[in-house]
């Protein structure tokens, strides 16, 4: 079965691009056919955490029409079964696409012929992130233990939430009974998310309950990149305890990945950090995640054959 | 389907069963209190400050509630008049309560018995086969039961020395990952289960919850 994973959060910096970068790697190396798709559009640079200059084609032929197949601007990579789709060449003004140009490429991010589609996004809570977000079978978050990037995981988690819930109720026409709620829900902290869900199975049962299905169905996890040991280990699992407990869709927490100060000189350095210091904390965090995403088994120790 | 905040039981509210001893209770309330208190990294700027008293306040009320024998016992009929629970839940709680060695002296019986599975663990030696068990990246509950029963140890001599229920011991050791408690509160269960067995709990946990997160 084919998946798609968007790899987002509200903040710049937080390591999602080298996230991403990394997975696919290591995804790519467990054989599997993979594909990078670069959606920071305006500021990509997925390219660069894979050690390569800036591509020659990209999200951007595909838009201007140059071609009309995505795959055909899926480049390889210097490491076998990767592929990358670069948006370099996209300049600012189409981190603001249209709608009509949005969906197309969204249609044709979901049809594309590999086994892990990973879709690395920009920071903030713009429509387009968010849609983008949305293509995922399995959505990521990443945030960094730190209380501000904590406050604005929550921000995109709400903002998520709300979109896909508006998405929906526009599509059943339903979406001016609910538009002032929605605007109160959108304003300060994540003020009882569940209430507006609640509003509208009161007033339709029917219909509330398709929405809440509709939210239950989504399916998000979350990373901790940057962790040094300052807060406890449990906090991933606090804070998805948190969003399972006040909101419909599952969250999952994927793991702590450790911070390690070489990240940033390889990068510098183009070199590709995973392939240079496989025996890292940091490394071995990672191979763990592409193996809970691959779900990998292993069989329990037989006694008989030990004693 | 996810309740209301607002309308979820003191069980359903610390996630643990009706039948919880008072150990577990105390160890939920633990938890989820590092999560909703006010210094708390995981709820950081989540709440307004009049909803996160109320969350707080309706915790401290079930704690006080299901740790005193008396209230419980009152609450539950409540809930059992109410329809949410089943009737047979008062009988099955007695079944549990009914478990002679924790009856008596319970400090005499935890050390009696403590003694008892140290004395299985040095004669039979864990030595090998645990090492060989926390080496390697991913540990089952089936490995942990395998242990376990190699050294001849029952599961209710786990439950005397730890307090932690049969039923969550049990999924503990089938994986059952339906029945199993809480990721929060299942750390702190399979730490006690390593102190037990002499393990290294911080290994333990890790492949434990490492072979959980595959499946
Ligand atoms: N685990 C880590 N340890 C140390 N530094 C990291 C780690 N992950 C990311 N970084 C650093 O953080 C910076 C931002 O990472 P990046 O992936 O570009 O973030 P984002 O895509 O979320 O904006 C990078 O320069 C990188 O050096
Ligand atoms: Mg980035």
């Amino acid at each position: 079965m084919k998946r798609i994973y968007s790899i987002g959060g509200g903040k710049g910096g937080s390591g999602k691009s080298f996230i991403a970068a990394s997975l696919g790697i290591l995804l790519a190396k467990q054989g599997k056919k993979v594909v990078l798709v670069d959606l920071d559009l305006g500021a990509s640079n997925l390219h660069t955490l894979l050690g390569q200059r800036i591509p020659q084609r990209g999200l951007d032929a595909f838009i201007d029409k140059t071609t009309n197949s995505l795959e055909d601007v899926a480049l390889s990579t210097t490491i076998p079964n990767l592929y990358l789709i670069s948006s370099t060449k996209c300049s600012l003004e189409i981190a603001n696409l249209f709608y009509a140009q949005k969906l197309k490429v969204i249609n044709a991010i979901k049809n594309l012929p590999f086994a892990y589609v990973l879709l690395d996004l920009g920071p903030g809570i713009n429509f387009n992130t968010l849609d983008f977000f949305l293509i995922a079978t399995e959505g990521l978050f990443v945030a960094t233990p730190e209380p501000t990037a904590i406050e604005n995981t929550f921000v995109f988690i709400k903002s998520i939430y709300l979109r896909k819930l508006k998405l929906a109720l526009k599509e059943a026409n339903m979406w001016h009974i609910c538009q002032e709620e929605v605007a109160q829900l959108s304003k300060g902290a994540l003020k009882s998310p569940l209430d507006l869900i609640n509003i509208l199975v009161g007033r339709n049962l029917e219909n509330g309950t398709v929405f809440k299905d509709l939210l239950s169905g989504l399916k998000f996890s979350l990373i901790l990149n940057k962790f040094r040991g300052q807060v406890t280990e449990d906090l991933g699992e606090q804070l998805v305890e948190v969003c399972n407990r006040h909101l419909y869709p599952s969250f999952d927490f994927l793991g702590n990945i450790s911070y390690d100060s070489r990240v940033y000189e390889s990068i510098l350095a183009r070199n590709i950090f995973i392939r240079k210091y496989p025996y890292t904390k940091t490394v071995s965090d990672l191979q763990n995640m592409a193996r809970r995403l691959t779900g990998e088994k292993q069989q329990p120790i037989q006694i008989k054959a030990l004693k | 389907m996810i309740k209301k905040f607002n309308d979820l039981n003191y069980y359903e509210l610390l996630k643990i069963q009706y039948n919880a001893s008072s150990f577990e209770v105390r160890q939920a309330y633990k938890n989820i209190l590092a999560i909703y208190e006010e210094s708390s990294l995981a709820t950081y700027a989540l709440f307004a400050e009049d909803e996160r008293k109320a969350i707080l306040g309706k915790i401290e009320k079930a704690f006080s509630t299901l740790i005193d024998d008396e209230k419980r016992n009152a609450y539950d009929k409540s809930l059992v008049d109410i329809g949410e629970i089943p009737k047979n839940l008062l009988t099955a709680k007695e079944r549990q309560k009914a478990i002679p060695l924790i009856q008596v002296n319970t400090a005499m019986t935890k050390d009696n018995n403590l003694a008892r599975i140290r004395k299985k663990i040095k004669e039979q030696g864990t030595g090998k086969l645990a090492s060989v068990m926390l080496n390697r990246d991913f540990i089952s509950g089936q490995d942990l039961k395998n242990l376990r029963e190699s050294l001849g140890i029952e599961l209710e001599e786990v439950f005397e020395a730890t307090k932690i229920s049969p039923t969550a011991l049990e999924a503990i050791e089938r994986d059952d990952l339906t029945n199993l408690p809480p990721k929060i509160y299942l750390k702190s269960f399979l730490k006690s289960y390593a102190e037990v067995l002499q393990l290294d709990a911080k290994q333990l946990v890790e492949g434990y919850v490492k072979n959980m997160e595959k499946s």
